[in-house]
């Protein structure tokens, strides 16, 4: 069953009483909030996720409830909250959207250990997993949001989620956060896609959330082996380039990128001295989304 | 007593309990009771402890595959901040460069290097140090000059620290982020038992191999004892009650006839019979320890009838987590009873009123500290 089968109505009951149960990837999330500003938007940008089977394991619980300041007695303020901690600050109450999805990322990155987590956007295209590791100022999330609507399936904006012994990457298609400049580019260029509210005053910034595919999300399941490693660069007026890179300079990269790199010490050197041997290693720079759109394709054609 | 108490404990409490008393019924376990039971182990530490005793009976592969991820990623987690302690313990051992300072480890990490049973899968982020007032200096010093630092800490904190306290503010490598903390003394100096730390350190014993040192089992027992009934709040504290049963269990184990009088007859010598009755009590009637009754009799010091009671009511409240859906309003009393009570004991009331004054003023204003915090 999917959320856009249940009326708001019905949402809010979950939402407000029991927990709102739904799948993300290879976990299942508990959501509560009396937020209706929250519920609402969540009504929208989560209907195309699953609702957990009955009698499954639900591995986190989250809350966004709302909390008075003895110092701002009028500001409207809200709080992330799982198992009884607050992992942030209280934050204006229009930036909920932003603090769950932000404050799931973060229990998913602190608690998860029997995945290695690259920080890379990922996605599939021919039965293979393109990665595109986090590189600064990349804009991981914009071309992700991209390629998930030109024939790529879209994995994750944010993690990399790789079983270390076998090798095998798990989808993890979760809300995307747009900043700033981005949001204007995907509004013209994917007029289609499914946004969420305008969210201005973040730490990041301006964000926009975009909702993976419905396609994305239904395939969520269907795990995929890496075939190549990408890391893009954008980089206003530059020509496209997509250059080799050597493999040792693509583990370090990997390697001090990951969440969880010194967690897993051994098992975590030999699952990433495998990804980058069995995988082609390169490095795009581009400012025009098309152009990179070219030459990804010409890589993952074969 | 026991009885009727067992009959109003909460469903969830009895929960967390049946899974440490009988690690190997897990495998029963339905969908339902393992999520409620992850979240109540994680939120009492002990989610790492529960992970290393199925991992040991073969079972992690017999429970259903979202549980056994993540008490499987708990474990790997664990293993990782115990490889970090026992590096950083590597490394003070270096900054000391051979100066005669003898060091004797407390906690976490001494269960780790004597490889008792709790110390599988335990949880700990530092590393706990106990040496003499005149060493302090030539220690703390040590570890500045190689690269540790204070927190930074307010002048209040400070003074907190090194006259009321029982530790040095704690120091950090910045590179490595493990606190270690260095005690001169085992309780509070201000605090209305007092305990002199010279029996404990001259009874310490020497880690096989190594210039370290651990206390010797019956210190080591009632150093926890002391820290859970003396020290800490209680909250969420089950974790320690886990150590102490674990560690007492291990070591009848290893000494069946002579150690638990050896461990009362300590406890009378150090007059620590309060803690240790509580320990005791407190093991049978949550984690089902066999030890018998008779044990505590034999304590000069027993906590009175009173006290009794309201420690029989309030302590589980406060040891066992809270149910993280429906929090009862009986255990958040419970654990403000608790954690007077604790502050009473570490301190006398003419310096505890203006500190929870203080310490209530910072839960308002965060920040608005009366100096402003320096790395010193």
């Amino acid at each position: 069953m999917k959320v856009a089968q249940l009326s708001l109505n019905e949402l809010r009951a979950l939402l407000v009483g029991p927990g709102l149960r739904v799948k993300a990837g290879p976990f299942n999330l508990s959501i509560r909030t009396r937020l209706p500003s929250l519920i609402r938007q969540l009504h929208s940008l989560y209907s195309r996720y699953s609702l957990v089977e009955e009698d499954e394991i639900v591995e986190f619980h989250v809350q966004v409830i709302p909390r008075r300041s003895v110092r701002r007695p009028f500001a409207r303020l809200i709080q992330f909250e799982v198992d009884g901690r607050f992992p942030f600050p209280p934050v204006p109450l229009e930036q909920a959207l932003a603090t769950l999805e932000w404050g799931v990322n973060l229990v998913i990155a602190a608690r998860i250990n029997h995945f290695l987590l690259f920080h890379s956007a990922a996605v599939e295209r021919n039965g293979h997993v393109l990665l595109l590791p986090a590189w600064p100022g990349s804009g991981k999330t914009t071309l992700s949001a991209m390629l998930m609507y030109h024939g790529y399936r879209l994995f994750s904006d944010e993690f990399g989620l790789m079983e270390p012994q076998s090798g095998e990457f798990y989808p993890l298609p979760r809300l995307m956060p747009l900043k700033n400049q981005s949001i204007e580019v995907v509004r013209n260029r994917l007029p289609e896609a499914m946004l969420g509210p305008e969210i201005p005053g973040t730490l990041k910034g301006t964000v926009v959330h975009i909702c993976p595919t419905q396609a994305s999300i239904e395939q969520s399941d269907e795990t995929a082996r890496p075939r190549w490693i990408v890391f893009p660069k954008w980089s206003a007026g530059a020509a496209v380039r997509l250059e080799p890179l050597p493999q040792s300079e693509a583990f370090l990269l990997l390697a001090t990128n990951a969440f969880n790199y010194e967690v897993l010490g051994k098992t975590a050197f030999n699952a990433v001295t495998n990804l980058v041997r069995g995988c082609e290693c390169r490095k795009l720079v581009y400012s025009d989304f098309d152009e990179a759109l070219a030459v990804l394709n010409a890589l993952t054609d074969g | 007593m026991a009885d009727c108490e067992k009959n109003i404990r909460a469903e969830h409490h009895q929960l967390l309990l049946e899974a440490i008393a009988q690690p190997a019924d897990l495998v029963n376990y339905n969908n339902q009771q393992w999520e409620l039971l992850l979240r109540l182990a994680r939120r009492a530490q002990l989610s790492g402890y529960l992970a290393a005793r199925l991992e040991k009976g073969g079972m992690l592969g017999s429970i259903p595959l979202r549980a056994a991820n993540l008490l499987h990623s708990s474990l790997i987690q664990a293993k990782k901040q115990q490889q970090s302690v026992n590096w950083e313990l590597n490394r003070v051992i270096w900054a000391l460069d051979g100066r005669e300072v003898p060091l004797i480890v407390l906690k976490g990490m001494a269960y780790l290097l004597l490889d008792l049973p709790n110390a599988a899968g335990r949880i700990f982020a530092d590393l706990d140090l106990l040496v003499s007032k005149e060493d302090l200096n030539q220690i703390e010093s040590s570890l500045l000059e190689k690269g540790w630092q204070h927190h930074a800490l307010t002048d209040y904190d400070e003074r907190y620290y090194r006259e009321w306290s029982h530790e040095i503010p704690a120091l950090v490598h910045p590179e490595r982020g493990v606190e270690v903390d260095v005690h001169h003394t085992l309780s509070s100096p201000l605090g209305k038992l007092k305990i002199d730390p010279l029996p404990f350190r001259k009874a310490a014993v020497r880690v096989q191999g190594k210039d370290i040192y651990v206390l010797n089992p019956e210190d080591m027992l009632l150093h926890c004892a002391v820290n859970l009934f003396q020290n800490n709040e209680l909250a969420d504290d089950l974790r320690h009650l886990v150590d102490f049963n674990e560690m007492l269990q291990f070591f009848i184990y290893r000494q069946p006839d002579v150690f638990q009088q050896k461990l009362i007859e300590r406890a009378n010598q150090l007059e620590l019979g309060n803690p240790l009755f509580y320990s005791l009590y407190f093991s049978r009637l949550l984690l089902r320890s066999p030890v018998s009754t008779d044990l505590e009799q034999q304590l000069d010091r027993k906590p009175g009838w009173i006290a009794r009671h309201v420690m029989h009511y309030c302590v589980p409240l406060a040891l066992l987590p809270q149910h993280p859906d429906q929090p009862s309003k009986r255990a958040v009393l419970a654990r403000l009873v608790l954690y007077l009570r604790s502050h009473w004991l570490r301190m006398p009331l003419y310096r505890l009123l203006p500190h929870l004054t203080y310490k209530f003023y910072l839960s308002v204003f965060p920040g608005r500290s009366t100096d402003t915090g320096h790395n010193r």
